[in-house]
């Protein structure tokens, strides 16, 4: 076996995805030859799954007149506790409104404002301007000051997704589907491209570009539990890491989203809540109002799940069938058109998996991993650190507009915004660049994954289950790298990780690995996996302070003194942990203070 | 050719305005086709007023005013024309077919089990309706009386003298089967076109159909009486 | 006591030298809240490595675990066993083209028919990045999204008689996607341009008017209406194009 095929392009991009597409477009559009390569056809990435919507200060709701974008640039840097980048956050804040309007102008169908006097089920009495009837309209999200997130019902991810993706297959865009990439090729200072399997045949293939951009979304499934597609496994960012060049930045920083629904722990939409949904407790008491009396249940999200778990913890919990412990979603109160209007898949998620109607039963629900805050750290430009030729997109990079928390509606905002920025630099960057390569070298890199490929086929480096070491990895997450984090127990984390971790260079298929088998793509991403959660909990044990969703209770206070700075994760040959290195981050637009909701806020009040 | 301009490059074949025609040529011979059958099963079931007195003047009345003389091969060449139109819709290769039929017995989908119903009964009318028209044309006038005798025809007898009135089973099965293809042909029809709720209007034309078959059903038994009540063929009314 | 469940599945590999098609068993007991989703990773994980079979989203989202459950098309991850009998017989959807066991690829075919129907907005506008955005009243935005929300996942397809047995029809599927633009009052195309594009025994005159995959769209798309609203949209344009004299290629 030697690859297959080799393509030759200006530019690569992995992942097909929003940002990663959207990069796509703005590469080809410049005239360049552009090849994605995806795992799965494009219109069915995790992209899709974003509900709520697309945060952009428009102001053309009633709840929004007034807004602009220097508003969200605040509410973006308070929600990401001060951790974000500042300019990336001020470029984005002011590029994503022109965003929206495109995407409007490539066909989604954005909900639009209806001018008069309504009342919302949230008790808001607005009056909707006649001068503003028709124009994009805007919900209610947490963290916000302003109501600015854009929205299609809340199917917003599938229609920008699908809208996009028209625009690729008009400008007739290659894609490669059904095809990983499992290892960058370098020469050390420059990356050539990716060597990829592709899963309908098994063969490998090489993809040699002027430029690679990663945009292979978050890291989700290194936790048991995740809202994450089954597909968000963070191959993106462990390829790069592998490189031992690149460093993943601020990886301990991990959103969990208050409301994922046990058992299958699927999404149910912020929306509900921006829309009047309440959390209740078992004796149906609606408590956020009790932590977080200006925000209530619209705080950001790391606060809100961090109160949901405060509450359990003092025994309101609910046990019953779907969790041991849970709380409840109530948007019964909104009514059934308002529910089938604008919170249709979240009915029919709730419907489909629990058989529970919304419109007139209460929803079970639980802080569940969501997001990776962190990722292939870029420069504001998208340039990743350590290698030339190789840009981040996305969840998958560490760009560094969510800091330690991100906004609800503001990483759908990302995907297309920094594919339209990044993918602007991308174009710039290979017009001027040239392409040679050594095909030896390239060899090489094709040769060395032949040979974990058939180490792995012939069990030669031992006989590991590779689907029991994923289980225990994702489980080592759920108990020592959760919402509240203590140093002892990110220590035993570390260590449990670790062994698996050498546990998972020694995997052997115990199926013939010929084809597309599935069990080998899965046992080719584990080292890479457990090294990826290796940067979340040994970066999360080394933080000792707390800041957005990163959340120590031996340092429950934020530390800008010492710790106003961004974690850069490396992975050097050989090693079994990651080396930790810092840089600081600036804050040019607004000095560290106060968020306005969380602990720090509110205080760590008990519940009533 | 301004507009010829404009049209935008496609991979499409072009087919021009014939896939338009056709389809609409399906749908209007059906609809003409559907209203024959239920006009001809009211002129039929005028056996029950006055013993056919009615049934014999519609009968004059179509032959005086030459309605039959161009009614009936004008509705020949309807049915030829719908037979073309809707024929090549039915799966036509014997591997077409099997794949049709497989996929119907594994998707056990209750419309798709009526259109194979309608794909069956479409070739039992072709059969059944040529030789109804041979057995019309060959006794021409239509006679109240005389119809009612090949109703009541007693058929072969068997060996144990027992017999089959293969006229009356003849007749039946062709109400049936005719009733059949044109409720639900009129059914398909309106779902493609969209203009009512499909189960409402799947109900609505179920009545309908059943009510057609009544009133050919007690067409059938009056036949049987007129025929006993005249014993004579060609007797008159 | 909980039941003993059968999985028959349809197991071939074409990239398998020899592999034959064939049906393989698999038993487990039933547990509380199992999907098929749940059930056909136990059986990879635990009991047959090889096994291939897609999801992603596994929230009736992405469109990706369309498989024949019993006969009928069905999201996988969103089928609960217990809305089905102790023998469950999987196969993978017919009409596309089979890439291993329960595995088959959507993603090419739809590729395919986004390209022949030019299922994008057709517009001479050039974007203006300073101006607002067009107006648009709510009420036709709701409407677009209604068959906006497909997810491709290929269920109309499969089910399809006509789909099954001609190979250009592009099935419930594309119509509601084209039928989608042709709402869209930002797509500048003229009638012409659309007969041109579903005008045909391919697109909306190919539909005999079976219904099984308004019946089992997973996302519970309206598509009768949307068929029939192509239709009746296209015949006119016809007609009209007849009568004004205009002749199409």
């Amino acid at each position: 076996m030697s690859a297959k095929h080799t393509h030759i392009s200006d530019v690569l991009v992995v992942g097909a995805g929003l940002a990663a597409e959207r990069s796509a477009i703005e590469a080809a559009e410049q005239g360049l030859s552009v090849i994605i390569l995806s795992l799965i056809p494009p219109r069915r990435s995790h992209s899709t799954a974003a509900q709520g919507g697309m945060q952009a200060s428009l102001g053309n709701v009633a709840m929004g007149l007034g807004d602009n974008p220097r508003i969200h640039l605040e509410d973006t840097i308070k929600g990401s506790d001060w951790g974000c980048d500042q300019e990336v956050a001020k470029a984005f804040c002011d590029t994503v409104p022109i965003m929206i309007r495109q995407l409007d102008a490539w066909g989604v169908p954005w909900n639009r404002v209806t001018a008069g006097k309504k009342k919302y089920a949230s008790g808001v009495e607005t009056e909707d301007l006649k001068e503003k009837e028709g124009l994009i309209t805007a919900r209610d999200f947490g963290g916000v000051a302003k109501w600015r997130c854009c929205y299609t019902a809340d199917g917003t991810g599938h229609t920008v997704m699908f809208v996009v993706d028209t625009v690729v297959c008009k400008m007739g865009i290659t894609v490669h589907d059904r095809m990983e990439a499992i290892s960058l090729i370098h020469d050390g200072e420059t990356c050539l491209g990716v060597v990829a399997r592709d899963l309908r045949t098994g063969d490998l293939n090489v993809y040699l570009a002027k430029s690679t951009v990663i945009g292979t979304g978050g890291a989700g499934r290194i936790y048991a539990a995740s809202t994450n597609a089954v597909i968000c496994e963070g191959t993106g960012g462990a390829i790069c890491l592998n490189t031992g060049l690149v460093p993943l930045g601020n990886m301990e920083a991990v959103q969990f989203h208050p409301t994922g629904m046990p058992p299958v722990w699927i999404l149910m939409t912020e929306g509900a809540r921006g829309d009047g949904g309440y959390l209740l407790d078992k004796n149906m008491h609606r408590f956020m109002p009790d932590y977080e009396p200006k925000k209530k249940e619209l705080a950001s999200r790391d606060v809100v799940s961090r109160r949901m778990i405060q509450h359990i913890r003092a025994g309101y919990g609910i046990q019953s069938k779907y969790a041991p412990q849970h709380l409840w979603l109530d948007i019964r109160h909104l009514g059934r058109k308002w529910v089938w209007n604008n919170l249709r898949e979240i009915s029919n998620i709730a419907m489909n998996f629990n058989g529970l109607d919304p419109a007139k039963d209460l929803v079970p629900v639980l802080p569940t991993q969501h997001y990776t805050m962190g990722g292939i750290r870029t420069n504001k430009n998208g340039f990743a650190y350590g290698l030339k030729g190789l840009f981040a997109i996305g969840e998958a990079a560490c760009w560094d507009l969510h800091g330690f928390n991100r906004l609800g509606g503001n990483s759908l905002a990302e995907t297309v915004t920094a594919g339209f920025l990044v993918g602007k630099e991308v174009a710039k960057y290979t017009l001027g660049a040239t392409q040679k390569f050594d095909y030896k070298l390239v060899e090489g890199f094709v040769k060395q994954e032949e040979e974990r490929i058939n180490n792995l086929i012939s069990g030669r480096n031992g006989k590991e289950n590779a689907y029991e070491i994923k289980e225990a990895m994702g489980q080592a997450m759920m108990d020592h790298v959760h919402i509240f984090r203590t140093g002892p127990a990110l220590q035993e984390g570390v260590t449990k990780l670790q062994e698996l971790y050498r546990r998972s260079l020694k995997i052997g298929l115990r199926s013939s690995g010929q084809g597309a088998n599935p069990e080998l793509a899965q046992a080719l991403r584990m080292p890479g996996m457990i090294r990826m959660a290796l940067c979340v909990a040994y970066g999360a044990l080394m933080r000792t302070e707390s800041s957005g969703s990163h959340s120590r209770e031996d340092f429950p206070k934020r530390d800008d003194v010492n710790w106003l700075k961004r974690t850069l994760a490396y992975w050097k040959p050989g090693a079994d942990l990651p080396t930790l290195d810092y840089e600081p981050v600036a804050t040019p637009h607004m000095p560290p203070g106060d968020r306005g909701y969380g602990e720090a806020t509110a205080g760590p009040k008990a519940a009533k | 050719m301004e507009l010829a301009k404009n049209l935008q490059k496609t991979l499409n074949k072009s087919y021009g305005k014939t896939d338009l025609y056709v389809d609409l040529a399906e749908s209007i011979t059906g609809i003409i086709l559907v209203g024959f059958l239920w006009m001809h099963m009211l002129f039929v079931g005028t056996i029950y007023i006055n013993n056919g007195a009615l049934f014999n003047a519609l009968s004059e009345g179509l032959d005086k005013y030459y309605l039959a003389q161009i009614g009936i091969p004008a509705t020949v060449l309807v049915i030829l024309l719908h037979i073309f139109m809707a024929g090549r819709r039915a799966p036509m290769r014997l591997r077409d077919l099997r794949i049709a039929w497989r996929l119907s017995k594994m998707i056990n989908h209750y419309d798709t089990w009526v259109w194979v119903g309608q794909v069956i009964t479409a070739l039992l009318i072709g059969i059944f309706a040529s030789m109804h028209l041979w057995t019309i044309m060959t006794t021409w006038p239509i006679e109240a009386v005389k119809s009612a005798h090949r109703v009541a025809e007693p058929g072969v007898a068997f060996w144990g003298g027992f017999s089959i009135p293969y006229y009356l089973i003849f007749y039946a099965i062709f109400l049936l089967v005719g009733e059949y293809h044109a409720g639900f042909g009129l059914y398909r029809i309106l779902v493609k076109w969209g203009w009512f709720e499909r189960h409402k209007m799947g109900w609505v034309l179920k009545g309908i159909t059943v009510i057609i078959i009544c009133i050919g059903v007690g067409a059938l038994y009056m036949f049987t009486q007129v025929a006993k009540m005249y014993p004579h063929a060609g007797g008159a009314l | 006591m909980a039941r003993q469940l059968t999985f028959s599945i349809f197991r071939y590999n074409p990239n398998k030298p020899g592999d034959k098609p064939r049906m393989q068993e698999y038993s487990f007991e039933e547990f509380e809240g199992l999907t098929m989703f749940v059930a056909l990773n136990k059986i990879r994980e635990e009991m047959d490595p090889t096994l291939m079979f897609d999801f992603v989203c596994r929230a009736a989202i992405c469109g990706s675990c369309a498989m024949m459950i019993n006969g009928r098309p069905r999201l996988a991850c969103k089928t609960m066993t217990i809305n089905l009998p102790s023998r469950i017989t999987v196969m993978p959807l017919p009409v596309f083209k089979l890439i291993g066991d329960l595995s088959v690829d959507t993603g090419t075919w739809f590729r395919n028919l986004q390209v022949k129907t030019e299922s994008w907005i057709h517009t001479n506008k050039k974007f203006d990045p300073n101006a607002l955005e067009v107006r648009m009243e709510n009420k036709i935005a709701e409407q677009i999204y209604e068959p906006e929300r497909c997810v491709e996942c290929g269920c109309c397809v499969a089910t399809c008689v006509t789909a099954n047995i001609r190979e250009d029809f592009i099935g419930a599927t594309g119509i509601n996607r084209v039928s989608r633009f042709m709402m869209d009052p930002r797509d500048e195309r003229s009638d012409a341009e659309y007969y041109e594009v579903v005008g045909n025994e391919d697109g909306a005159f190919g539909c005999v008017g079976l219904m099984a995959c308004a019946d089992l769209c997973p996302m519970e798309i309206p598509l009768q209406t949307q068929l029939a609203y192509a239709r009746r949209k296209m015949a006119a344009a016809g007609l009209k194009l007849q009568f004004a004299g205009v002749k199409i290629s």
